[in-house]
């Protein structure tokens, strides 16, 4: 190389949205280089690695919180079910990260075959489950033709995601004797889990860790970077 | 890990393949910058060097100049997680870096693992440029003997000391038989012993293939002798002398000591004179007065009897000559402990037998007030456990750990005996520690914060402790970081910080485990100028360390080998001493074969893909995992067809029957069943619980439809292989090659993000942040902060196996439309009748409800 070069700058989207005062306020989103399905190395890896840091988180809550709660809502699924956005934060998580098609399906494929080699107690269908859950968080990026990567599109990624799940999977499977008004119920329950957990949750958790620094080689980090030189 | 006393062969046995000698190659670095995004001053600042081909030249400079940065400019992967204006060029023989040519080592050997056997993980470089399958084989054998590897291909990446592990990166990067080598801090990581060893098999290796050398380190005396020329780099970032190594040494080595590179012939570096009033114990409750602080505690004075030798009162400033004698009170006491580790069932060992390894046997040690332990001995020799059980953050498996005196009246009204049952305030109160991995112990947002945030936890005088804190932030040089985000620092500041927050509220015992792993000559007077106020204020400390400097100004050292205490004797020689690591202390998974006097444990040198159970293995033991996949997913395609009672019972019960025939006659596996069973019975109740009539008929047929396809889920899925299913969903499916090699390799990192996960699960209980109860809103904010602490670690790691990874050419075949790259496979995967006959199986049997409900 002799020419002079810069690496080539994330494409960004500015659009505006009005802040408390009322007073239009611009913000900048990045997003991932184009062409979008042109996944780095950097992409590949972070995503796996998600996964299974997730497969870790999944059994560190098996271990902490499950127990505490199976006992107390045993036999009473629609109240565990408001747990279910943890399982929902993968997909939500590497979407938000890694900006492109595929990410949180990745992410979400990785961490349910970590679940399953390491033998949890429904086996090969958590890929199923896996699967419906990443694709629900893919349609809505995908929706948005990926990019808007905001709250909204978080929460809304994190309900779909529930749904998939349930309608497509947990109805027939878990709960299928249920009455038509709790199976409206159950649902209910994921949506709620759905939105609050993963989507609120998981905007929050990839806007804190891209404050850390740990996000600089992806859209997160730099969003915050550039307006915070060291 | 393994040791074999082979490593003192290593010169002797000359392997009689040589590897290919590549023509060396000539580096041109023109005028080049580098500014990543987000930062005001250029990393490198128009830095200009030229490197004649065949040469091996040492960088050196101070920390920050730049120099792993230029390393990775040279090898192409500067670019690979950061972003920023790069200007100028770098010309490798006339051309831009293409990524055979140049090969990188990096610091961390861990970071460049990506397969479970060393000859796989050899073979990832020739993969990614598509060689074919044989010469892929014969570039790893010939890699393998140019660092005198000491085990076979098929010898797991997991039982690999740090050492070794090293020795196999090098090896991978060999395999693509590069011209340029560069290596950037190749053993900081590593003891001495290892460290010894890895140098040689460089050494050797790159001057047998005539590879062009250019090296990072901080450590100059061990290199000096292996290269031609010596390049400094000043703080800036720009080449401040470059010429041949003995006389560039001559004129520049007072000037590289004096800014901190650990240069030959020089002093050894004398610990910082440190207040030890930043330092001192904070009295127990008892014996505290308003303030908490020694020089608030003027009325206790006369109460307090002290012992001779033992500390001297507070409030009065020791003498220079006040060396405190060691018959200080026993502050900690261990008492024939043994831990046995058992490991955690990980990814890749669903189909070993977890393996319980002795780390500690029978050892005893007592720790006390006013005196420096130094923990010693060869890695693997169970220094960190020690440290762990004596800083109250890990438990024995026998025997106890007792705090006394000072430390057990400073943990509030009656504790429990064994100090690992103590809440996470009463430890706190009396403990510091720092963990191996010290980059790990970020707890708040700000510098200023994480360091006082014991204190605040604990309820200490808040003006007395912040005068503490921004006193040992002067020593130990993070003032002008106080506001700054932890995660924003460097290694060697996070380590220094984590110190800092270990010492601020005043711990009677403070336990380091590797205080000194990387500092350079002025931080190292800084950690051992604290080290040495807080044993005259009269702290209890305890140091694990290889360092001799740090040894030399212990008081009292506990030899351990293997395990075991044993009587003091000067130190091995280094050839004849165990290899292992300095990055992790507890043996993963697998044996070592028996040394003198050592613990025997069972010693394992292969790891076959799927363990055959005793006898018949049934059908799933001889198919791969794609068809047990397969077969499973199609078992949940057809639970929902299940529409009555009748069905379901005969479904099952087919099921039932056919499990001897596709699982083997083996033990079953019930803990494995427990769960589902649980499972099974729980969704029978909801469903019976929440069903428009309430019959038992619907609880019945819910529960049977999820045992038809969770009971043979399970079984099957326990027995898929990750690696091999990566092979099979590659070749046999032809999905994309790098996303699936991807999630192979992170795979691989499972065990070791478990482990960190518990890691930053005892450093919230030392520093008193962990919850007291058990309630669910306590563990609900453990896990948020676990979970952001594993996310940060994982970050972190994904980052450097990505620049590993890419220069070894993972991204190098991908062509100008992007699609997948032409990438080859080492192993081969094969499609066998037994799968085949799985999936029919798995077809009928999903079929079943279909055809059964006619």
């Amino acid at each position: 190389m002799t020419q002079p070069r810069k690496t080539q700058l994330p494409p960004q989207d500015t659009h505006p949205t009005s802040s408390s005062t009322g007073s239009p306020v611009t913000t900048v989103t990045v997003l991932a280089t184009r062409p979008l399905m042109r996944w780095r190395g950097v992409d590949l890896i972070t995503t796996a690695m998600l996964g299974v840091a997730f497969g870790v988180v999944f059994w560190g809550f098996d271990v902490f919180i499950y127990p505490v709660l199976s006992t107390a809502t045993a036999g009473f699924p629609p109240v565990a079910e408001l747990m279910l956005g943890v399982w929902l934060l993968p997909a939500v998580v590497g979407g938000l990260v890694v900006r492109r098609p595929g990410a949180a399906l990745f992410t979400e494929l990785v961490a349910a075959n970590v679940s399953m080699v390491l033998g949890n107690e429904w086996g090969a269908a958590v890929l199923l489950s896996g699967l419906l859950q990443g694709l629900g968080v893919e349609l809505v990026l995908a929706l948005f033709r990926h990019r808007r990567f905001g709250l909204a599109v978080a929460v809304l990624g994190g309900v779909l995601s529930a749904v998939f799940e349930i309608v497509f999977y947990e109805w027939h499977s878990f709960v299928a004797e249920y009455s038509v008004a709790w199976k409206a119920i159950f649902l209910g329950c994921g949506m709620v889990s759905g939105a609050v957990i993963a989507g609120l949750g998981g905007w929050l958790l990839v806007r804190a860790l891209a404050r850390t620094g740990s996000l600089n080689a992806f859209p997160a980090g730099q969003e915050v970077r550039e307006s915070n030189p060291v | 890990m393994s040791r074999t006393p082979s490593e003192t062969r290593l010169a002797a046995t000359r392997p009689d393949r040589t590897p290919p000698v590549v023509k060396g190659a000539l580096v041109e670095v023109a005028d080049l910058t580098w500014r990543p995004f987000g930062r005001r001053a250029p990393v490198l600042a128009g830095i200009s060097l030229r490197v004649e081909a065949g040469s091996r030249v040492l960088l050196a400079g101070p920390s920050g100049s730049g120099k792993s940065t230029l390393l990775r400019a040279l090898a192409g992967v500067l670019t690979t997680t950061e972003t920023g204006e790069l200007t100028g060029s770098v010309m490798i023989d006339g051309s831009p870096a293409t990524g055979s040519s140049v090969g990188l080592l990096m610091q961390d050997p861990a970071d460049a693992l990506v397969a479970g056997r060393v000859g796989r993980d050899v073979a990832f470089g020739p993969e990614n440029f598509g060689l074919p399958r044989g010469q892929i084989w014969s570039r790893v054998r010939a890699a393998l003997a140019a660092v005198g590897f000491p085990y076979d291909e098929d010898h797991a990446t997991s039982a690999l000391s740090g050492g070794e592990t090293q020795r196999l990166a090098l090896a991978g990067v060999l395999a693509l038989t590069p011209s340029l080598v560069l290596l950037d801090e190749p053993t900081s990581m590593l003891d001495p012993a290892s460290a010894a060893i890895v140098r040689e098999a460089i050494i050797s290796a790159v001057r047998a293939s005539g590879a062009t050398l250019l090296m990072v380190e901080h450590r100059l005396s061990d290199w000096v002798d292996a290269v031609d020329r010596l390049v400094v780099l000043d703080a800036s970032g720009l080449v401040s002398a470059d010429g041949p190594v003995a006389t560039t040494l001559v004129r520049y080595g007072e000037t590289l000591a004096a800014q901190g590179v650990w240069v030959p012939g020089a002093d050894d570096p004398t610990p910082l004179q440190v207040s030890r009033e930043l330092c001192a114990p904070t009295l127990p409750r008892s014996e505290r007065g308003p303030g908490g602080w020694p020089g608030h505690a003027r009325q206790a004075e006369d109460s307090i009897q002290p012992a001779p030798g033992d500390r001297c009162s507070p409030g009065e400033p020791p003498g220079p000559g006040d060396r405190r004698g060691p018959s200080g009170s026993v502050l900690v006491s261990a008492e024939s402990v043994s831990l046995i580790r058992q490991h955690r069932v990980s990814v890749m060992s669903a189909n070993r037998p977890a393996v319980a390894v002795e780390v500690l046997h029978d050892v005893g040690a007592e720790v006390r007030a006013g005196e420096c332990v130094a923990v010693v001995g060869p890695s693997g020799a169970g220094k960190s456990s020690l440290t762990m059980l004596l800083a109250g953050v890990d438990a024995p498996t026998r025997g106890k750990v007792i705090g006394r005196n000072a430390v057990r009246d400073g943990a509030g009204s009656s504790p429990p005996e064994a100090l690992h049952r103590w809440t996470s305030q009463a430890l706190a109160a009396g403990f510091g520690w720092v963990p191996q991995q010290a980059e790990q112990a970020v707890v708040a947002r700000t510098v200023r914060d994480d360091v006082l945030s014991t204190s605040r936890r604990l309820g200490l005088d808040d003006d007395a402790a912040q005068a503490r804190a921004d006193g040992l932030l002067a020593v130990l040089g993070l003032s002008g970081l106080a506001g700054a985000d932890p995660h924003h620092l460097s290694g060697g500041e996070q380590r220094r910080l984590a110190l800092a927050g270990a010492i601020t509220h005043g711990p009677s015992v403070l336990v380091l485990d590797e205080p000194s792993v990387g500092q350079d000559r002025l931080t190292w007077s800084a950690v051992a100028g604290v080290v040495v106020a807080a044993r005259d204020a009269g702290v209890a400390v305890v140091l694990a360390t290889h360092d001799p400097l740090l040894i030399a100004l212990a008081d009292r050292q506990v030899r351990l080998r293997a395990g075991r205490v044993v009587a003091a004797a000067p130190e091995p020689s280094a050839p004849s001493a165990p290899e292992g690591s300095s990055t992790t202390d507890s043996s993963v998974g697998l044996g070592t074969t028996a040394e003198q006097g050592g613990v025997v444990r069972q010693e394992e040198s292969r790891v076959p893909t799927v363990v055959p159970g005793p006898g018949f293995t049934g059908l799933a033991g001889r198919c791969g995992p794609l068809s047990l996949l397969l077969a499973s997913i199609v078992l949940v395609l057809g639970a929902p067809f299940i529409t009555t009672v009748r069905t379901a019972l005969i479904a099952v019960g087919i099921e039932i029957a056919l499990a001897p025939l596709v699982l083997g006659l083996g033990r079953p596996t019930w803990r494995r069943l427990l769960p589902c069973l649980f499972a099974v019975a729980s969704v029978s109740f909801s469903n019976w619980l929440l069903s428009p009539a309430r019959e038992v008929s619907s609880g019945a047929l819910a529960g049977l439809r999820v045992a038809f396809f969770v009971l043979p889920g399970v079984l099957l899925a326990l027995r898929i292989d990750p690696s091999a299913l990566g092979d099979q969903l590659g070749q046999l499916l032809r999905l994309p090659a790098r996303p699936v090699v991807a999630a192979v390799a992170a795979l691989y990192r499972f065990e070791g993000l478990g482990e960190h996960w518990d890691q930053l699960a005892r450093i919230r209980r030392v520093r008193g942040l962990a919850g007291a109860g058990r309630s669910p809103l306590d563990r609900g904010r453990s896990a948020v902060a676990l979970t952001f602490g594993l996310l940060i670690e994982t970050l972190r790691q994904a980052g450097w196996m990505a620049v590993a990874m890419e220069a070894r050419g993972f991204s190098a075949v991908v062509s100008p439309t992007g699609c997948a790259p032409r990438r080859t496979w080492a192993e081969p995967a094969t499609w066998r009748t037994a799968d085949s006959l799985m999936v029919a199986l798995g077809l009928f049997v999903a079929g079943l409800p279909v055809l059964l409900s006619r």
